[in-house]
């Protein structure tokens, strides 16, 4: 994949993609992400897990400003992001975020959904848009249902619509934000197949995800949260295998 | 993996789903419906004979009244008496309808008002079409350059004078988007390129950007030049303000207001939701206190109380008083209803919007506003409605809308006292126009709920 933003192709391979340092987040008194420090390669697929409430999703969504932290700093591409424009823009060239609920745009179809960021914010011509959004959904296996409403599509087609959409915005970086919990269990593959090719692309992807297979399967390393803290980090066999700490093995007990 | 499977186990029994069969058909035809629904027990028998006893008095009496017992040729009121003492006299309302519809527009002129009125109907028309591009900007155009040519036509006087050359300017590039759009339709209808098109060779040798829009600037200009120098030939009598009325009026303050409503609206509604303080607490002001605040009140402190607020120097006929505060009164009330709409909206809809990058206006624009008002289709259209009962009002600050011209009919020597035949009439007329709104917007409903 090829990125528009000149000075982000210039960096080696072996890059530092997202650097968490030290991200401290309350909601009111309530102390969700506690002292987190992360690095995150560039090509790297990194899964977040952890029993609910732990802080996962607030960790993801505040590496781009969904959520606004108190103190720490995230930096992408060796770039501390704030709240001012540049960062903005940043954020916008560099990630695409998948949601649990797809949000899907229910008034455009599955084409306008996918083309508008390319023909509003690129200003690329509709006929280009059109091409490239119908050789991604291609890629994922919907390109026949172009034309439909998101509403007359399953689950599982929504979330396929909702990772092509982001993908046409060309990002580096891709943010799954627990992508398979509200689907149907039958309707769970589709959509991790469509992961698991998009990581072999090179993809730098952040997954929170229950789905230890994939973790398993995929993942260059996995993060294991617990109360706002991350417990522990490394590689899928260490982690979920040989888990070092007592919380981490009681949580696997639980899902495995 | 198929074939070890199958070796492995037993054979498994082939499942084949039950062939689906017809509902029980208990109640045929419509004699079997009646028989159901209406005598299906000695209660239900008896009542449904009441009720139908009560329906054929009122309907006969009624009919009585105005159709078998009605007069519809007399010269005046005694006359109607003296034919037929108790049925309705149609003869004042139909040797009045004129002054109904128009007011106290110039006979001679009133052709003008006709086709004010059918160049704004045409000009919607190719929103019915799907071949044509841009279907939005049609719409936009209307609201924003059809009131120029309205105003010249029902106003009149020589071209560029009375009005000021700004408007006319406005008449001609008015009227030449309307050329346009229309050309443009016949040209595609014969598969042919459209007119904005014509100087797309001669615009692309002088710019490099931009060259459909300028082509269609320069094609647009070209065409009100000619239109300009058409209408320069061209005076209508002048028709003042005052002498506007009838339904023609009510039309005007009632299309103005619904019009308006929507982006008044919209503003205020995005105002009240701002974060930052000072718009908030504007758009929050305007809102509750027109809201809190009856019509009629709103009306005369327009007619009123604005002079004096407003430089000696500027003076504002009653009309343009009166379609501001109707067009600040619909748009605090649809702010509410948009409001409504908004806050509908899931917030995973605002998030997925800012992981697009869009920004704030695009946000609004593209994604939330669209469906905000399309949840809000049944209430924005029940405002529309009270909005066009509502105008009747501007009879009681001395406009000469339909009310007050049917109230003027029972003052004529001729038709003395005849109040309720007039009344009858306009109840039937908006009864078919508010009854022809709410079908539309049911209609509209159906057809934008194809999508969800």
């Amino acid at each position: 994949m090829t990125t528009s933003s000149g000075n982000l192709a210039q960096k080696s391979v072996t890059e530092t993609a997202i650097k968490i340092d030290n991200l401290n987040k309350w909601y009111g008194d309530h102390h969700v992400l506690k002292d987190v420090s992360l690095d995150i390669s560039e090509g790297e697929i990194m899964v977040v897990c952890g029993p609910s409430g732990s802080g996962k999703s607030t960790l993801i969504r505040s590496l781009n400003h969904l959520e606004e932290y108190q103190e720490g700093v995230v930096s992408v591409f060796g770039q501390p992001l704030s709240r001012d424009r540049q960062s903005h823009k940043i954020i916008h060239q560099t990630m695409g975020m998948v949601f649990q609920n797809f949000n899907l745009f229910p008034h455009l179809t599955v084409l306008q959904n996918c083309t508008l960021g390319l023909t509003w914010l690129r200003k690329m011509s509709e006929r280009d848009a059109d091409k490239m959004v119908m050789r991604l959904l291609d890629r994922v296996g919907i390109a026949h249902l172009a034309t439909r409403y998101p509403g007359q599509l399953s689950g599982g087609q929504q979330q396929r619509v909702a990772i092509s959409r982001s993908l046409a915005m060309e990002p580096k970086i891709m943010l799954f934000d627990e992508p398979t919990s509200a689907l149907d269990p039958e309707m769970v593959k589709e959509v991790l197949d469509v992961m698991i090719d998009l990581a072999k692309t090179g993809m730098t992807m952040v997954c929170v995800t229950h789905e230890m297979q994939f973790a398993r399967q995929v993942a260059d390393r996995v993060v294991f949260m617990a109360d706002g803290e991350i417990i522990e980090v490394g590689p899928p066999e260490q982690v979920l295998v040989n888990p070092q700490w007592d919380r981490t093995r009681e949580f696997l007990q639980h899902v495995l | 993996m198929d074939d070890l499977n199958v070796k492995n186990q037993p054979a498994l029994k082939q499942f084949v789903p039950t062939p689906p069969r017809p509902p029980r058909k208990s109640e045929r035809g419509i004699l079997g419906t009646i028989r159901h629904r209406c005598f299906n027990s000695i209660g239900n028998s008896l009542l449904t004979l009441c009720v139908a006893t009560v329906l054929f008095y009122l309907v006969k009496h009624v009919l009585d009244w105005a159709v078998f017992n009605a007069v519809f040729i007399a010269d005046n009121r005694r006359q109607c008496m003296d034919i037929s003492p108790d049925g309705a006299c149609w003869a004042g309302v139909i040797s009045w309808f004129n002054g109904l519809i128009y007011g106290r527009f110039p006979v001679d002129e009133q052709w003008r008002v006709n086709i004010g009125v059918l160049l704004g109907l045409v000009w919607l028309l190719p929103l019915m079409s799907k071949r044509i591009a841009l279907r939005n900007f049609i719409l936009l155009s209307w609201i924003g350059l059809y009131p120029f040519v309205g105003a010249y036509l029902f106003l009149g006087g020589r071209f560029g004078e009375e009005l000021g050359l700004v408007h006319g300017a406005m008449t001609c590039l008015a009227l030449a988007f309307l050329t346009i759009i229309y050309a443009n339709w016949i040209l595609s209808v014969l598969g042919k390129k459209g007119l904005n098109e014509l100087f797309v060779p001669l615009v692309s040798r002088l710019v490099e950007r931009r060259i459909h829009l300028l082509s269609f600037v320069a094609v647009w200009l070209l065409v009100a030049l000619v239109i300009a120098l058409g209408l320069s030939q061209v005076s209508l009598e002048p028709v003042p303000i005052e002498r506007w009325g009838g339904l023609f009026l009510t039309f005007i303050i009632a299309g103005f207001a619904i019009t308006m409503a929507i982006p008044v609206g919209v503003i205020l509604a995005l105002g009240r939701r701002s974060k930052l303080p000072v718009i908030h607490w504007l758009s929050m002001t305007v809102i509750e206190l027109v809201r809190s605040v009856p019509l009629i009140t709103v009306l005369f402190m327009a007619v009123t109380l604005l002079p004096i607020f407003l430089p000696a120097d500027m003076e504002f006929n009653k009309l343009t008083q009166v379609l501001v505060a109707v067009c600040l009164f619909a748009g605090a009330y649809m702010a509410e209803n948009i409001r409504g709409g908004l806050q509908a909206i899931p917030k995973g809809q605002y998030e997925a919007a800012a992981t697009l990058g869009l920004g704030y206006l695009h946000t609004m624009v593209l994604i939330i506003l669209p469906q905000a008002l399309r949840m809000m289709i049944p209430n924005i259209m029940t405002s529309f409605i009270s909005l066009l009962k509502d105008t009747t009002l501007v009879s009681i600050i001395g406009l000469f809308d339909i009310m007050l011209m049917a109230r003027n009919i029972a003052n004529d020597k001729d038709w003395v006292g005849m109040h309720t035949e007039p009344l009858v009439m306009i109840s039937v007329l908006f009864f078919i126009l508010c009854y022809s709104m709410s079908q539309y917007s049911l209609n509209l409903e159906k057809r934008l709920k194809v999508d969800r």
